[in-house]
């Protein structure tokens, strides 16, 4: 399972990357982040670019830090250092929840922030968190920068809104501290998600001021489950009541879905454990928020 | 072709490979270095894993490129001589390998794991290992190697590799 | 009717009674005389029965193991292999010309051509001239992922960008995947010339079946599905071929050396004398019977060898391992009927079975042999209704996986165990106590036998282990939480050295009645007293052959293991040899060691004679070696006896040979032939182990995740040569039996396309999905072999599935809900609770 030929360089320059990837579009020029996802492709030979454009020597790709109300993550940075780092803890404890969940230590050592959003799999984690925190991400072509919103992002199955030219240069996660939970059901441990959910709630007393809810596996792209959200609007009371509350928003964003089935899951079994998940990723998420009062 | 330079088990090397060529394909059968094996080469199993700047990776989805200007270690590089790293020594006394395929991968996530975290709990390293597949042993074994080793490393036995 | 008829009738009876008595008569003469002799097994024992670290373990530790792709040496080229899309299609045509212009291309041969380079696979089918399997398809593909072209090239690299230049033309055929629907009228054909997708078909009665269940008070029914799951080890299969066009023969090494006997097989496919192939053993990386004959990678890169002049390397990729190993698992569907008495006594079995072998049947039904050795467990069911049908399908065949088919029927027969018991409302380990075998040796209905066992103990010590009644209370404090506890028990047979009668005892007249499994052992002793043991097959899998030789050779020399190597020749200079398979290395080893050992002992005993000027009776073997008995001063060691043998020739008599090597060829200790009328099998495994796993888990009831809280595992497998290995062969093979029970399947779907071609779908279980296991060690020493061991390498994986089925079983029976598929995944454990009204 060898990859087939391809022509490469590993340019020191964000501009001489995108001048490399629109010189050589017609090779299919592709980005190199940390190949967790693209190499095993290439091996299977399912995904055969022309010509590599390896972003590890391009300065200024990787790096946390946090402006204001935002978390800047750049899209080089490896998913060990997101995991490892006290910043995201406390800015987006959601961010390292889910990241930790990520394949394993080896995979994350290599393995890229923006990698894994511009690969777009649909049961993959960090899309969904860039769903439910409403992430923007920036991109960086010949013709400049833009954002682009997360709910604009993620397009199709491994599907993004980034051209050809375009590469994905940093995602700015609106900080939210508290009131999270990303949990996933998979088959085996590590592997990849069959359904996942990215749940944030802020909580003021007994009452949720809001909610954000994205699962990942139950659809092309990852989902707001914008029912949910609107359900648990308000919502308040005791534990009980506030479980109720939640056992209905899950039931209602459920209703919303109509994921695909394959061999390790019939559509019928998502929608199962995506309901499940949901309300369990809500209720983890609405305890630690009021344990954090 | 690209011309690439890496230290690897403390000895450098430099070489023009393509820039296909796999990572564990040039350690090797460039290198010689045949003691990292290739179980599925899509990135599940973790028998090809060695370290890269310490930290563990799976060289059948990583480039030879991609290791341009890094340190590697492999298990060649595990024992000083005739003494053997205090992993191999444990592996072998609890009798944490049957065929050994799995194993070089194996130790050098071992060696990661106990740089991480000198003290881990049974729990600790059998969620650390779950990284690599064994075949044959069921796990239970190679986690008493993997305590033994911390233990003894601990107590400042690690030989210098 | 009348007296005249009853007259007749009484007498016909009566005559019937008389010959049935003389029958089993001269059949307990025949087991009497065929029985080996009971050995004391009293000896202390300084070497067998120590946890010694292993003595394989320094080159794999270091990364020196040389497995075959580490032996590959500059200059030699690589075959990759086109694998079929379709899995069923006439190919019509080949073009290859843009990939032999390809860079760095040698070859390219297509299956149309490898029929005319080479003759079909070697095959212990029912029929190999109408279900003919060749190393690359010729005329049609039968299963996804069925070779049909090989590539040689500088580097596998070049070769696989060459494949994808092959354009091969496909005339599809409609695909038969189900192997019910295989059987029916109709139904597309795999094998035209077979007229029929039913490679076998046969019912055999062991003992009175319909006395029995006439007899009995209640008949349990139950159908159930075990999906095929494999091997897979890490390492794939290959082999390295040289060719030597000066003597028209070919040096292969490769990492499965089986069956030395028949690689005139293998031989003759690639069309050259036997005596001019040399096939040499690479160790292997992991086998769990899928490298057992695995000879298609050596015939191919021979085949390549000789069509470029140069030695060529054919490792397997993954993807050509899962797809095209011709080493799947078992794949069964099971419709059964136990007869039972009130009281939890069974009486009689039916067993009617399809096993979907795939698209070919390399080792005939020899599975269900396997199942026949241990049909009825460790119970004294009194007779056997055991139909097999074998079903040819579109998808890669049936090989070995530990277990071998019998682990199949301990678990269909702990499933029915269970079911009578819930159904009879006693407890699982009480109804298996009402029907425990006791006396032995005890014969089954099939004719095989059971050696030894003590079954009360190891179960006993499994309750104990399990910490048994404090689950149960668990269950129930837990239950009342609304949790789904579940206790699995079971007991189980592991039967170890197989007879080469199992592969054709399923035919009144069979082809080929081989009755030859052996396996040889030659020891050196040289100039300096040192101790070379040669084996000579693959049998280094991860068993530990080499440390269990360095014990057995130390047990009878009183050397220190570690100074004994052992070292491995290749067919051509070998003697007969099977390897590994069917848990029998270590017994055979046994068996070998001791006869070579004997054969220097007596040879050692005459020259220390004549050097001591002693009478040879008045010598005795003590502490490494041969003193006078009662004068043990006067003594010589193995040491000085073997450099006089090796230098000093005139010091002995004349017909003396200098030297002091000596081999066995160590046939199997105990087979008999099966009977003319097939109503007895023979002995054909004999030696038999046993045990008890209980494992506790949790059922998510919402999610179908199945979670360990507690495993328990006592095994039974006679004397240990190592008790640590075997325990790690507990836990691997258990770890295996998980795999099987909850998360690892072959997958073809309806259009015969394979779901599961990698790791991303093939779901092999990390250290998370196993828990960590409580062992225990009972040792029912066998009377009748050296040292009283017996084989237990399998064991884990032919009691894994059965107990997490039961397990399950238990956590949902008050759901009223029963799983009867394997795997249990989450689907088919929703779907299980949907269908009962009991969604989460």
């Amino acid at each position: 399972m060898k990859p087939p030929p391809f022509d490469y360089a590993a340019p020191t320059t964000l501009d001489e990357a995108i001048g490399l990837l629109a010189e050589h579009a017609d090779a299919e020029a592709r980005v190199l982040a940390g190949g967790q996802s693209l190499i095993p492709m290439m091996n299977f030979r399912l995904a055969k670019p022309g010509y590599l454009v390896d972003l590890r020597r391009v300065a200024g790709l990787a790096g946390i830090r946090r402006e204001g109300d935002t978390l800047i993550i750049g899209a080089m940075t490896r998913m060990a250092e997101v995991e490892r780092s006290p910043e995201v803890a406390v800015a987006a404890p959601l961010l390292t929840e889910a990241v930790g969940l990520v394949a394993h230590v080896p995979v994350r050592n290599s393995g890229t922030v923006g990698g894994s959003l511009a690969h777009a799999d649909p049961a993959a984690e960090l899309p969904a968190v860039a769903l439910a925190l409403d992430a923007e991400l920036v991109a960086a072509g010949p013709g400049g920068t833009r954002t682009i919103p997360a709910g604009e992002f993620f397009t199709g199955s491994y599907g993004t809104a980034l051209a050809p030219e375009e590469i994905l240069t940093e995602v700015r996660l609106p900080v939210w501290p508290g009131g999270h939970a990303f949990i996933e059901f998979s088959r085996i441990h590590a592997n990849f998600a069959v359904v996942a959910v990215a749940a944030l709630v802020d909580t003021d007393g007994d009452r949720i001021r809001r909610a954000c809810v994205a699962l990942a596996g139950v659809g092309p792209t990852p989902v707001r489950a914008h029912s949910a959200e609107r359900a648990l609007l308000g919502a308040s009371g005791d534990a009980d009541a506030l479980r109720e509350a939640i056992r209905a928003a899950a039931e209602l964003a459920t209703a919303d879905l109509s994921p695909a089935g394959d061999l390790h899951a019939s559509a019928e079994t998502r929608l199962t454990l995506a309901q499940v998940y949901l309300r369990r990723a809500l209720e983890l998420a609405v305890s630690r928020a009021r344990n954090e009062r | 072709m690209t011309a690439i330079s890496v230290t690897v088990n403390g000895r450098p090397h430099t070489a023009q490979v393509e820039p296909r060529r796999l990572l564990v394909d040039f350690l090797r059968e460039d290198l010689g270095l045949v003691g990292t094996h290739i179980g599925c080469e899509h990135g599940v199993c973790g028998t090809c894993t060695v370290l890269l700047d310490g930290h563990s990776i799976r060289s059948c989805i990583t480039l030879a490129v991609q290791a341009d200007g890094a340190e590697i270690s492999t298990v060649e590089g595990l024992a000083s001589g005739a003494e053997l790293h205090p992993l191999q020594d444990e592996f072998s006394e609890k009798q944490g390998l049957q065929c050994g395929y799995c194993t070089p991968g194996m130790l050098m996530r071992a060696r990661e794991i106990l740089a991480q975290n000198p003290d881990p709990s049974p729990a600790e390293v059998r969620e650390a290992i779950a990284s690599n597949l064994c075949r044959c042993t069921g796990y239970q074994f190679i986690i008493e190697a993997v305590l033994g080793a911390a233990e003894r490393m601990r107590a400042g036995k690690e030989t210098a590799a | 009717m009348t007296t005249a008829d009853s007259t007749t009738g009484d007498r016909i009876a009566a005559d019937r009674i008389a010959a049935d008595r003389i029958a089993a008569d001269r059949i307990a003469a025949d087991r009497a005389a065929s029985t080996p002799p009971v050995r004391d097994q009293s000896a202390k024992r300084r070497w067998v029965g120590q946890s010694i670290r292993r003595v394989e373990d320094p080159k794999f530790l270091r990364g020196r193991g040389g497995y075959i792709a580490d032996r590959i040496t500059p200059g030699t080229l690589h075959a990759a292999v086109l694998r079929s899309p379709h899995p069923h299609a006439r190919i019509t045509g080949f073009d290859v010309a843009a990939a032999q212009a390809a860079p760095g291309v040698h070859a390219v041969i297509t299956g149309a051509q490898a029929a005319e380079l080479c003759d079909p696979m070697p095959d212990f089918g029912p029929d190999p001239t109408k279900h003919t399997w060749r190393c690359l398809a010729a005329e049609k593909v039968r299963y996804v992922g069925e070779g049909v072209a090989v590539v040689v090239a500088d580097s596998r690299y070049l070769a696989e960008d060459a494949l994808e230049l092959i354009e091969v033309g496909y005339e599809p055929l409609p695909p038969v995947t189900d192997p019910e629907r295989a059987l029916d009228a109709g139904a597309p054909l795999v094998h035209e010339a077979l007229e029929s997708n039913c490679a076998y078909e046969r019912s055999f009665d062991f003992g009175d079946v319909d006395r029995d269940f006439a007899e009995a008070d209640l008949v349990i029914t139950d159908q159930l599905r075990w999906h095929r799951s494999g091997g897979q080890p890490l390492e794939t299969v290959g082999a390295i071929a040289d060719y030597d066009p000066g003597t028209g023969g070919f040096v292969i090494e490769t990492n499965t050396l089986s069956f030395t006997s028949y690689l005139f097989m293998v031989a003759g496919a690639l069309k050259v004398p036997f005596n001019r192939l040399d096939m040499r053993p690479a160790p292997a990386g992991g086998s769990f019977g899928s490298k057992l004959f695995a000879n298609k990678p050596a015939i191919i890169a021979a085949m390549c060898a000789r069509a470029t002049g140069r030695k060529v390397a054919y490792i397997e990729d993954r993807v050509d391992n899962i797809s095209n190993c011709d080493h799947h698992g078992s794949d069964r569907l099971y419709d059964v009927e136990l007869a039972v008495m009130r009281d939890g006594t069974m009486r009689s079995i039916k067993i009617d079975t399809i096993d979907d072998y795939g698209a070919y049947i390399q080792f005939g039904v020899g599975h269900h042999g396997n199942a026949l050795a241990q049909v009825t467990g460790p119970y004294t069911i009194g007779s056997v209704r055991y139909r097999v049908r074998a079903a040819l399908t579109n998808k890669n065949q049936q090989g070995a996986y530990r277990g071998f088919g019998s682990e199949v029927n301990n678990w269909m027969l702990e499933q029915m165990v269970d079911k009578a018991a819930r159904e009879l409302d006693l407890d699982p380990a009480a109804i298996r106590r009402k029907n425990f075998i006791r006396q032995f040796p005890h014969y089954i209905p099939t004719g095989n036998v059971y050696d030894s066992g003590d079954y009360d103990k190891v179960l006993d010590k499994a309750l104990e282990l399990a910490d048994y009644d404090h689950w149960r209370a668990e269950q129930k404090r837990l239950r009342e939480q609304g949790r789904y506890i579940g206790i699995g028990l079971i007991s189980a047979q592991e039967r170890s050295v197989f007879s080469a009668t199992e592969f054709w005892f399923w035919f009144d007249e069979p082809a080929a009645p081989v009755t030859s499994t052996p396996e040889s052992v030659s020891l050196k002793v040289d100039a300096t007293g040192g101790i070379t043991a040669i084996l000579y097959s693959c049998a280094f899998w991860g068993n530990s052959p080499e440390t269990m030789v360095a014990q057995f050779v130390a047990e009878e020399f009183d050397c220190d293991p570690y100074d004994v190597s052992v070292v491995y020749h290749g067919s051509g200079d070998g003697l007969p040899a099977t390897g590994p398979g069917g848990s029998r290395t270590t017994v055979m080893l046994a068996g070998a060691v001791e006869g070579a050992a004997g054969k220097i002992k007596a040879k050692a005993r005459r020259a220390a004679a004549h050097l001591l000027e002693i009478g040879e009776d008045d010598l005795e073997w003590a502490d490494g070696g041969f003193g006078v008995r009662g004068d043990p001063e006067r003594r010589k060691t193995l040491g000085e006896i073997a450099i006089m043998l090796h230098l000093f020739k005139h010091s002995f008599p004349a017909d003396m040979e200098s030297g002091l090597d000596e081999s066995q060829v160590y046939d199997h200790p105990w087979t008999t032939m099966p009977s003319a009328d097939r109503k007895d099998l023979g002995v054909f495994y004999p030696f038999m182990g046993h045990a008890c796993h209980i494992p506790v888990v949790e059922v998510d009831i919402e999610t179908g995740a199945v979670t360990f809280l507690h495993y328990a595992a006592v095994h039974d497998c006679g004397t240990l040569v190592n008790p640590r290995s075997l325990a790690g062969h507990i836990v691997g093979g258990t770890a295996q039996g998980i795999g099987t029970a909850l998360y690892e399947e072959f997958v073809y779907d309806t259009d015969g396309q394979l779901l599961t071609s990698s790791y991303l779908d093939y779901l092999i279980p990390t250290a998370m999905e196993v828990p960590e296991l409580a062992i225990g060690h009972v040792e029912t020493p066998s009377p009748y072999t050296p040292h009283g061991v017996k084989g237990g390498g399998e064991g884990g994986r032919m009691m894994a599935p059965a107990a997490i089925n039961t397990a399950v079983n238990d956590a949902l029976a008050p759901l009223g809900v029963r799983l009867t598929e394997l795997p249990m995944t989450p689907e088919r454990i929703l779907t299980a609770l949907r269908a009962a009204g009991k969604k989460g």
